[in-house]
Order: structure tokens, then sequence, then C-alpha cells
């Protein structure tokens, strides 16, 4: 018998140990008996067959093909479905896919999603200060040359003029120097910089030349993210009744977001779970996968769905440290059976290719047995009942 | 850098001891290859943990309170 530590008297650990209880959860059983003063034999059975039940209850039936009942779990809602919405709650301005495009998104596990969105939290005075929450927006969105002044061809002279804007100079933090620099640095010219103005051209008088700099002129990223196209700035109601400033983006630089002064990188988040697992890790990232699936399902009221199917399909997708997508090129395609990988897609590759190596099929799993009618080893297909005869008494007899 | 650990997405990483791992290998009867796998190079692991460590993960769980999971450390 196990050694208990805990300090129980004898009968207590024979009607403890006696339960159908994994060692952790005895070992809770007698820390709570323990932290019980008079606690009976009685008790001690009343609360170990409580603690038996709901843990039982909570299990898994053995043999439960629990991947079959969770693809058909989210396949039947999944079918009700959009095919194709554009819109995001709460912020209208920002275009998010939904529906069943997000889904085959988040299971494919695509490299980056078609929309891809960041929510910045904001922390202390950033997020109830709209001046202060205006500087970290200033800081994330891309500040493109024509945001920041005019821009003009002379091509009398084969010059480039930009004529910027004081007030958004300031009110964006760059200064006219600081921009002639960095298109100096982009565009390998020399710039004559005067107060707002600054002008450059090309080396060689030529009218192509110059076209191609202001092309190139118009790509270059002055202050922010590269790839955040646009910022929105909301006042949201938090839970605890404060109101605090929320950024919500279009494109997404998680990594480098969270850098930013004022961003709060506890709550901030994105809706690239590749962002995630590179930045925070497996468990974030699989974390993420079931919020994602669970958002996308419940935006279209189908939250009935649950969330421990969704959990199994994370668990899937992470389980070998790395997000894996479900289908040929990921789980599906690393299934150990040919004939169940033959089953899903591309069947002919499959086939042949398990030829060439000679390949061996163990007919262990579900689809393959299907295949040549043997009974799958599941449920029901996978115990073997006999005929017995039992005495009167209900005793079994020899 | 950011501290990876301080986001809510992240729930406690800890090297698991040997002797607790044994305990929890017999538990499931399982090898400690059978766990789910992390990454060397993941940015939540613990600064000292090396390849063939075990991580014990307590997750704020959906369906209970918490939930402890195990991944083994690999390449």
């Amino acid at each position: 018998m196990t050694e208990v530590t805990y300090d129980v008297d004898d009968d207590t650990i024979a009607v403890v140990e006696d339960t159908n209880l994994p060692r952790r959860l005895k070992d809770d059983v007698y820390a709570e008996l323990e932290g019980r003063e008079g606690a009976t034999v009685e008790d001690a059975d009343e609360l170990a067959k409580a603690v038996e039940t709901r843990y039982l209850g909570t299990r898994v039936d053995p043999l439960d093909p629990v991947g079959t009942v969770s693809a058909q779990s989210i396949g039947e809602p999944g079918t009700q479905l959009t095919m194709n919405t554009f819109h995001y709650a709460g912020v209208a301005e920002i275009d998010v896919t939904q529906g069943l495009p997000r889904l085959i998104e988040l299971v494919d596990a695509r490299k980056t999603p078609d929309t891809p969105m960041m929510t910045v939290h904001l922390e202390d005075e950033y997020a109830t200060e709209r001046e202060k929450a205006h500087e970290v927006v200033w800081n994330i969105e891309a500040t493109k040359i024509l945001a920041l002044g005019d821009v003009s061809t002379n091509v009398a002279d084969m010059r480039v003029q930009i004529s910027l804007n004081r007030d958004t100079l300031e009110e964006r933090m760059i200064t006219s120097e600081e921009v002639a620099e960095i298109i100096e640095d982009n565009l390998g010219v020399k710039t004559v910089q005067k107060g707002t103005e600054i002008q450059f051209g090309p080396e060689e008088p030529s009218y192509r030349d110059l076209l191609q700099l202001v092309e190139e002129l118009r790509d270059i990223t002055f202050k922010g993210i590269e790839e955040v196209s646009r910022v929105v700035i909301r006042r949201e109601e938090m839970s605890d009744d404060t109101e605090e400033f929320v950024l919500y983006t279009e494109g997404s630089a998680f990594g480098d977001v969270l850098e930013i002064e004022g961003v709060d990188a506890s709550r901030t988040t994105c809706n690239n779970i590749h962002e995630i697992h590179r930045n925070l890790g497996i468990e974030a990232a699989r974390e993420a996968i079931i919020e994602e699936t669970n958002n996308t399902l419940a935006e279209q009221g189908l939250d009935d769905v649950n969330v421990r199917h969704l959990m199994l399909v994370a668990d899937m997708m992470t389980n070998n440290g790395e997000i894996e997508s479900i289908g040929r090129h990921g789980i599906s395609g690393s299934k150990q059976s040919v004939l169940a990988r033959a089953a899903f897609e591309v069947t002919v590759n499959h086939l042949l290719n398990a030829a060439i190596h000679g390949e061996i099929d163990e007919l262990d799993g579900v689809t393959e047995n299907v295949i040549v009618g043997k009974p799958i080893k599941l449920g029901t297909g996978d115990v073997d009942l006999r005929m017995g005869s039992t005495t009167s008494s209900g005793r079994q007899a020899e | 850098m950011v501290d990876v650990s301080q986001h809510e997405l992240v729930p406690e990483h800890t090297i698991l001891e040997e002797e607790v791992l044994e305990e929890v290998l017999t538990e499931y009867d399982i090898d400690r290859t059978d766990l789910p796998k992390i990454k060397r190079t993941d940015p939540a692991i613990p600064d000292d943990a090396e390849t063939g460590d075990v991580i014990k993960i307590v997750r704020n769980s959906r369906t209970t309170d918490q939930a402890v999971v195990y991944r083994l450390v690999v390449e």
C-alpha cells in the first residue's frame, strides 16, 4: 500500500484508497479531511465517494472516438456558417474575415490571415488620456509621405519637391531633418532641406528616374510599423466600470508592438496564431486557437459548440511544439496508415509512394479498417463479448 | 525584451523535477516521449530548461479551475 503522509487514521486511509481515484485526487481528499476537525470514517467515505462520482463523470468513456465526435460537433454548425462576411463586431471601420473562411484559415494554420489585425491595450496614463493614446498610435501606424505633406515634380529642373505640413510633423513627432535623412537612406540621393521644404532629384537628368524616385518615395515608411496600415482608436468600457482607450489595427506586427512604450504587453493580442506562437510560445498559441475558433463560432450565434471540442483541435494542432495544420500537409498527412492518408486527399500519390517505399499498413486505425471491411477498434468494436452463465445468486459460475 | 510570462495568454511554465516526473509517468502509464512537445526555443520556457526536461504547465482551464499539463522539451 502506498505511503500516506497525511495525518489521518487507518480506517480513513482504507476507505479512500478503496476508491478509483488517481493519486493526486486521493491526496487532495486526505488534505481536505486533515483540515476538518473531527471528520469520521463515514464522512471520509461520503467525501471520497462524492469525489469519485464527479471524477468518473468527467472522464471520457473508454474507446470513445473523441476525434470523430469533435469533428461532427464542429462540422454540423459549420454548415450554418456564412460563406463570406466581412465586418468586425465592435469596430465597424475595420474589416475582418469572419465565418467559414476564418475557421478554415485557422485550422489550415495559414502563415498570414486574410485580414491581419491587432487589439492593442494600453497601460497607465496612455490608456486614459487621449493625447497619450495618440502618441502610441503614431508609433504604430505607418506614416507615408503623403500624410506628411505635398509632393510635386519639377520636370524642368528634374527635381522632386516636398513641402511638409508643420502641424502634421509636430503632431506625429517627426522633424523635417529626420524626414530628409530617411529619404537619403532609403533612396540613396542627396537632399536639400530648408525648413519644411525638401528637394532632391536623380543624379543624371532622366525623366524615368525622376518618376521612379517619386514611386519609391511613396512606399517609404517614415514612422510607425510598415505592416500596420491603419489604427482605429476607441474608448471602451472595461469590466470594472472604468473606461480606457483601446487601439485596433489593420495589419499586424505583434512582436514590434509589444516593445512600444505605452503598450500593455500583457493584454495586447493579434489574430495571427503564428505571430502569437513566435512571440509568446506554443501554449499561448493553443490558447489563441481556442479563443479564435470559439469567437468565430460565437460571432455567428453558434456558441453552443462545447469548448472541449475546440480544445481537442487546439491540442492536436500544438502537440509537437509547433503549429500544425489539420489536413494533408499537417496532422492528416502524418498519419501512420497509408490507406488512411490515401482516403483523405490525393489518393494516387499516397498509394504510389507507399508502393515505392514498400510501406506496411498495420490496420490499426478507423479509416483503413472501414476500407478493408473489418470492424473498427473503437467503442464496442474493440471488446469481445463472451456468453456466460450466472448462478441465481448472481455470482459468476465456475 | 518583453516579459512573456506576464501575458495573459501565457500560463505558468516550470521545470518538473525528475522524481515528480517519475510519479506522473507512472500515474498515466506512459513514456516521457509520449508527452506533448515544446521547442527548446519557445519564448515562454524557463531560461535554464534543457532538451529532455519536462515542463509543467498550469493553465487556467475553461472546463475546470486549473489544468496541469506537461510538455517535453525538444530541439
